[in-house]
């Protein structure tokens, strides 16, 4: 009686089959296709401007602005792990026995029916032929296993075995990787931080999510250099870093865009940079009382006016703003009131809007600097990816250059003619049957010529 | 002498030997295509001498960096790396009809290289993110593994023309040069897992540089997604034809369509998607 496979058995059986595999890699393809098409990683603002609201909507319901980290994605290679699993558990087995089974009972009958066989009669003895044979064979491919056989002279002789392991290393590569880039994912983080020239710091800005990380240690960024080719084409960006660690520097070194630093496990790499002020010396005129000040601000820090409870500080600042040079940010803090703030444009002092409120401000001086910008990274599981990816090239490449290819030899006496002795040969091969039908046919040729011939050419 | 007067020969000489297999091949003649091994091995020697040069030229410029640093030189190596598998590919199979695609391949990137308005074939300083030797290894790895996906193109396209002509049991006029439709498919195969070796080697240094470099073994750029795309579309040729015994025709048709992948992977990204390799447009 049949029984009707259960909804266990069908699954098992649907993800341990090969059109699963090749649905999965052509659906990957399909979906990696359409994160190359629309713009990743915009912003919800910028995706409504560029799209009409039910597109746009359509996009942030399926996540195909950040597609490669939706749900569906990871779903999907969760998919191929556990086919390749599957696979692997259901076809490890059968290799394995197909590798084992070292005995095979063979006949000539057996034998003439392989795709490659050869059959030869000679008039030499059996025993003449079995030395004959095992010289040119085994100097040919290797030594011959001889096999039990109370009538004939039966031998196997086999090349490349592990070849068949092959196939399993590149599914355990990929399956590697996969784990690695979990480990990742999960026990990483990816970052970035901007530091002044001089500047320390510990907080490092995620990618992922509005969310920073504060670091065991601090970085201090000691210089910053960017130098350019002669044709205006950037050459190399360096900085010089610090990392202190219970604040004790502890390692000093200069970065480059290839040659990051290491420190605890967490990498800063060269990734940006960008012009900062370090400070400026501002003069202040209080229109009111006609009292002139001049301050030395520097970036960020607040400082008070001199015989007022006013207070003011420099926040931001640009290159070249709007093609008027350099422009300074300064916001002014009065008690009681909101904090008031204009750019003032540093190389034209008589610009109408060098103000805030009844001071007219004018930066004599701009000492700017860089800040470098560090991409911050902390990946446990990159090891793991690089042990998949060396299994995988010794993997492909052992696919490629290698085949199990297995070879009967059966010799017996007959008696037909002046001939004394039959010898069939029949071959096998996992790959590249076309080379191997090569090697078999010179090989039989070779035996031929060889066992046909009175005298021995061995 | 100057390596632009060596890559210029080599154009032209890639069409002789272009025209030498596609003649050999419609006339059915065999010397002509013999001649087209030949004239396709002196091009091949006279560019190894001309992308050698243009290193050295580099060096004397200040700049030096290996050939492979924009859509130019790397144009003029695919073009290379297309021939030395060919040719290798010849030697050893002593098939001469399957050159009619790499040799038509190789002129055509060289032609696009040497006359578009749009290829600076100028000698440029590299770029910090370029500064590597990881760009040595990853470029060669990636371009042998198009190489051979393009010599398997060529095979995929005899493949079809031969068994669309085999209905007719007295096959004339073109297919009666070209190997058995069997062997083509062991070809197309055998090509196949060897591009798949190199491209995965090409993906693999690319990753491990991007890790050196920046921090990260994948960030989904649109050139890395390509290659991936590229490399799931030959994982699936691999295995539809290893396992469910999927031969001939649709092998064919899969093949060049993973072809088509590399294309675009090639000027598709650089031309209509941005990313790192954006410096691969200039």
């Amino acid at each position: 009686m049949q029984e009707k496979p259960g909804i266990g058995q069908y699954l098992y059986q649907t993800f341990a089959s090969m059109k699963l595999s090749v649905f999965i890699f052509l659906t990957l393809a399909a979906c990696s296709l359409v994160g190359t098409l629309l713009p990743q990683g915009i912003t919800e603002h910028e995706l409504h401007t560029r799209y009409t609201p039910g597109v746009a909507r359509l996009i942030e319901y399926l996540g195909l602005n950040d597609l490669y980290h939706t749900g569906w994605f990871r779903f999907l290679l969760l998919l191929l792990a556990l086919n390749l699993t599957i696979c692997t558990i259901q076809r490890l087995p059968k290799t394995m026995k197909q590798l084992k089974q070292r005995d095979d009972r063979m006949t000539p009958e057996k034998l003439a029916k392989f795709a490659h066989n050869r059959q030869i009669d000679s008039p030499l003895p059996l025993d003449e032929v079995e030395s004959r044979l095992a010289a040119i064979v085994s100097s040919e491919l290797g030594p011959i296993r001889k096999l039990e056989d109370s009538e004939a002279y039966v031998g196997v002789v086999e090349t490349g075995r592990w070849s068949r392991w092959m196939v399993y290393m590149v599914h355990l590569s990929v399956l590697l990787i996969l784990i690695g880039a979990l480990m990742g994912s999960m026990l990483g983080f990816k970052g970035y931080m901007n530091i002044a020239e001089g500047g320390v710091s510990q907080e490092v800005r995620l990618y992922r999510g509005d969310a920073s990380i504060t670091l065991p240690f601090k970085v201090r960024c000691d210089d910053f250099d960017v130098s350019f080719y002669d044709t205006g084409a950037p050459k190399e960006y360096r900085s010089e870093l610090t990392i202190l660690d219970n604040d004790r520097a502890v390692l000093s070194r200069p970065i480059i865009v290839n040659d990051p630093l290491s420190y605890g496990g967490v990498t800063l790499y060269q990734s940006s940079y960008g012009a900062i002020l370090k400070q400026a010396e501002v003069e202040l005129q209080d229109k009111d009382s006609g009292k002139t000040h001049r301050l030395i601000l520097p970036y960020g820090e607040t400082q008070a006016i001199p015989g007022t409870t006013d207070k003011v500080q420099i926040v931001d600042y640009q290159q070249n703003m709007s093609q008027f040079g350099p422009a300074v940010g300064i916001a002014l803090f009065r008690e009681g009131r909101e904090p008031a703030g204009s750019w003032i444009l540093v190389k034209m002092p008589q610009f109408h809007g060098n103000r805030i409120e009844n001071y007219k401000v004018n930066v004599l001086k701009a000492e700017d600097g860089y800040y470098t910008g560090l991409q911050v990274k902390k990946d446990p599981g990159v090891w793991v990816v690089y042990a998949g990816f060396i299994a995988m090239l010794i993997g492909i490449g052992m696919t490629y250059y290698t085949s199990h290819r297995k070879l009967w030899i059966w010799a017996g006496p007959i008696k037909s003619g002046r001939n004394s002795t039959r010898i069939m040969l029949a071959g096998r091969t996992n790959k590249n049957p076309i080379a191997f039908e090569n090697d078999f046919n010179r090989l039989s040729e070779r035996l031929q010529n060889d066992l046909t011939s009175k005298s021995s050419k061995g | 002498m100057n390596s632009s007067i060596l890559l210029s020969t080599t154009t032209f000489a890639y069409m002789v030997c272009a025209l030498f297999y596609i003649s050999g091949l419609t006339f059915r003649y065999r010397p002509l295509l013999v001649s087209g091994g030949f004239v396709g091995l002196g091009a091949l020697l006279v560019q190894t001498a001309g992308i050698l040069l243009r290193w050295k030229e580099s060096y004397a410029l200040g700049y030096g960096h290996a050939p492979l640093s924009n859509l130019y030189e790397s144009l003029v190596f695919a073009a290379w790396a297309i021939m030395l598998i060919y040719l290798l590919f010849e030697f050893r199979t002593k098939q001469r009809t399957l050159g009619v695609f790499p040799s038509l391949f190789a002129f055509l990137a060289m032609a696009y290289a040497s006359f578009s308005p749009q290829i600076d074939s100028k000698i440029q300083p590299l770029v910090p993110a370029l500064k590597s030797n990881w760009l040595i290894a990853h470029v060669i790895a990636c371009f042998l593994g198009y190489a051979a996906f393009a010599v398997a193109a060529g095979v995929s396209i005899l493949y079809l023309v031969r068994k669309s002509s085999t209905a007719n049991p007295h096959p004339k006029g073109i297919p009666g040069l070209i190997p058995e439709p069997r062997q083509l498919d062991e070809f197309n195969y055998q090509l196949i897992l060897f591009g798949f070796l190199w491209l995965s080697l090409g993906i693999i240094t690319g990753s491990v540089w991007a890790n050196s470099a920046w921090g990260s073994y994948w960030s989904w750029d649109p050139k890395e997604t390509w290659s991936l795309i590229t490399w799931l579309v030959y994982a699936a040729v691999l295995h539809t034809r290893s396992v469910q015994g999927w031969r001939g025709k649709r092998v064919a048709w899969l093949s060049l369509m993973g072809f088509a992948c590399v294309l675009f992977t090639y000027f598709g990204v650089n031309f209509l998607l941005s990313g790192l390799h954006s410096y691969g447009t200039q």
